[in-house]
């Protein structure tokens, strides 16, 4: 991450949006699990951040069930398919989403791991089941693919469109250098890697409401904690309460 | 930056809505005042509960509110010299919807009004704002498709005739009652009025103007109303770069009074994709997508829900640097001029079924 323009662009929000607190982007600690970035605040706090949170096509899936266009939640089916070193933070991304996007706490899941792969069948508080897939081995340079989906009893939602496997882009480019995608969703951060927009979006969510610091440190602990879980459960051939 | 202080009229355009958004949320802008075309637009406006009074009279409105800097005219295409006019005479600069008036006469003196009073007035078409629009900007910049040789470009959508009907009445919408051709019983002012965005794109794309279009309309998906809603153009650019457009109503909907969750029948009410060929290379582009999707309430149908749609912060914020720096938005007046010639030579051409120069 282009941690010293991401800092400028940060600031430049605070400024034209005159946000009074302060802080800066600054690389995950070691041993952290979740997004490889986190704030520090002026008064040397740092609050994990939660960029998938301000995500718009989260957002907007998550309005889809607050102005009950989807009605009776039931199921949710998230998938996530990148290139990485470890599974850990595929995992806590889709933990965090599946307690974001149901609307309760994750209770309990059930996990199979295999090398850098791993499926979950997660409970919520309110009973909705999760199901999630997880690999971190796709090739190298090879483009993430996620997708979520979101069944009720009134009508389905999903980040993807029908009959489609893989994410669409904005843009095709076919040249003789072959094919090249572009997927630009943000002007005012034009210019900036899909995971630095969204952890910008995400610094600057936390400078402009302070309570979100407490909110997603707590919310930190409690995915790390799930993680774990889900590596536990597999070891013990079990569903494991969370 | 103080804010501007700023205020809507008539509030019957399509793109009101996204105002009332823009308006409330934008710390650039302060909104103290609204007045509606008739009490049926006040009553519309009201159900957003913006918290910003709203007069039947843009004269009262103005008496109240005299420290009103800047005006969103959101009216039918025929008020708008009558309400530039009155912005004009106070020195209140303009936020002008995408057509200020097909009529050359009148856009003539439109641009002496705001030349004279020394206002900024900026014509509305949001698609220069659009990241997907940047990036394509920056490709076709950058060399890597060579020359361009051909475009073709869709601005298609549902109609809005139900929920703004004066888009369906051919006075309101084109300026006067002009047959479509011999024979035909609809008249201009429908689809093609609605969607300059493309017209505008090719232009700013390519660095050309326009040469000559041919256009033709096809039987109406919506017989009932007086307008055309289905039309294509194609034709040159003075570059020699061939152009396709599809500016039609080809999307059918609910016929509500408001729009609203349900409004599409189609599952994607509005596109805007852009293929550009080039000697050297290819690229498709879709301006609204990707999304997410559904089938939930009210009807249960598949549905695009648009997720990615900030136009408006980027064509706010140039609308507060031109007044706040006495600077010419790079959408006025005489650039647009072009493209609503490129308008009317459509109609022409549809009316003698023949090319027609621009």
């Amino acid at each position: 991450m282009k941690l010293k323009e991401m800092n400028a662009a940060l600031q430049r929000l605070r400024d034209k949006y005159a946000v009074k607190a302060d802080g800066e982007i600054v690389a995950a600690k070691e041993g952290s699990i979740g997004n490889c970035a986190e704030l520090k605040l002026a008064d040397g706090t740092i609050c994990k951040l939660l960029p998938w949170r301000k995500e718009r096509r989260f957002i907007e899936l998550k309005n889809l069930i607050d102005n009950k266009i989807l009605e009776g939640v039931s199921t949710l089916r998230f998938m996530n398919l990148k290139a990485a070193d470890c599974i850990r933070p595929l995992l806590y991304r889709e933990l965090d989403l599946a307690a974001f996007l149901g609307e309760a706490d994750v209770t309990s899941l059930f996990a199979t791991v295999n090398g850098k792969t791993a499926n979950l069948i997660v409970r919520l508080a309110d009973g909705k089941s999760c199901s999630i897939e997880c690999s971190a081995a796709l090739p190298a340079n090879a483009e993430p693919i996620d997708k979520h989906e979101i069944i009720a009893r009134r009508g389905v939602a999903c980040d993807r469109t029908v009959d489609t496997q893989v994410p669409q882009a904005s843009i095709y480019e076919f040249t003789a250098d072959g094919e090249k995608r572009y997927t630009d969703t943000d002007t005012e951060l034009f210019g900036f890697e899909l995971d630095e927009i969204l952890t910008i979006r995400a610094a600057y969510a936390v400078l402009s409401d302070p309570s979100l610091v407490a909110q997603w440190n707590a919310i930190d602990a409690k995915v790390t904690a799930q993680v774990q879980n889900a590596l536990e459960s597999d070891k013990l051939r079990k569903p494991v309460c969370c | 930056m103080k804010p501007v202080k700023i205020a809507m009229m008539a509030l019957t355009h399509g793109h009101t809505r996204k105002y009332y958004q823009t308006l409330r949320e934008n710390s650039k802008l302060d909104w103290v005042a609204s007045c509606a075309a008739d009490q049926r637009a006040k009553d519309v406006y009201e159900l957003y509960n913006n918290g910003v009074p709203c007069y039947l009279s843009a004269e009262e409105m103005f008496a109240k509110h005299p420290d009103i800097e800047a005006v969103v005219i959101a009216s039918a295409n025929d008020q708008h010299l009558k309400e530039m006019k009155l912005c004009a005479e106070r020195g209140v600069h303009i936020l002008s919807m995408k057509i200020p008036t097909f009529d050359p006469k009148e856009y003539d003196e439109m641009i002496e009004l705001v030349d004279k009073a020394g206002i900024v007035c900026q014509i509305e078409l949001e698609m220069h704002y659009n990241p997907v629009v940047k990036r394509l900007q920056e490709i076709i910049a950058s060399g890597k498709l060579g020359k361009l040789l051909s475009v073709q470009m869709t601005n298609i959508t549902l109609s809005p005739v139900w929920a703004f009907p004066w888009q369906g009445v051919p006075e309101a919408s084109y300026g006067s009652r002009v047959p479509l051709k011999k024979g035909d019983s609809r008249f201009r002012g429908g689809a093609l009025c609605d969607h300059p965005h493309i017209f505008d794109l090719i232009r700013w794309l390519t660095g050309s103007d326009f040469d000559y279009v041919y256009s033709q309309v096809a039987p109406n998906l919506r017989p009932d109303i007086e307008v055309e809603d289905m039309i294509l153009a194609s034709g040159k650019m003075k570059d020699g770069t061939a152009f396709l457009f599809d500016p039609s109503w080809s999307r059918m909907e609910e016929r509500l009074a408001v729009p609203a969750p349900g409004w599409e029948v189609f599952p994607k009410r509005m596109e805007v994709n852009v293929t550009i060929t080039g000697e050297k290379g290819t690229v498709m582009c879709d301006c609204f997508g990707p999304n997410v999707y559904h089938n939930g309430a009210p009807h249960d149908r598949y549905t695009v829900q648009y997720t990615y749609f900030d136009e408006w912060i980027g064509l706010i914020d140039e609308f507060v640097d031109c007044i706040r720096n006495h600077k010419q938005p790079k959408i006025n007046l005489r650039w647009h001029r072009q493209t609503i010639d490129f308008m009317n030579a459509c109609y022409k051409s549809v009316e003698t079924g023949l090319p027609a120069n621009v």
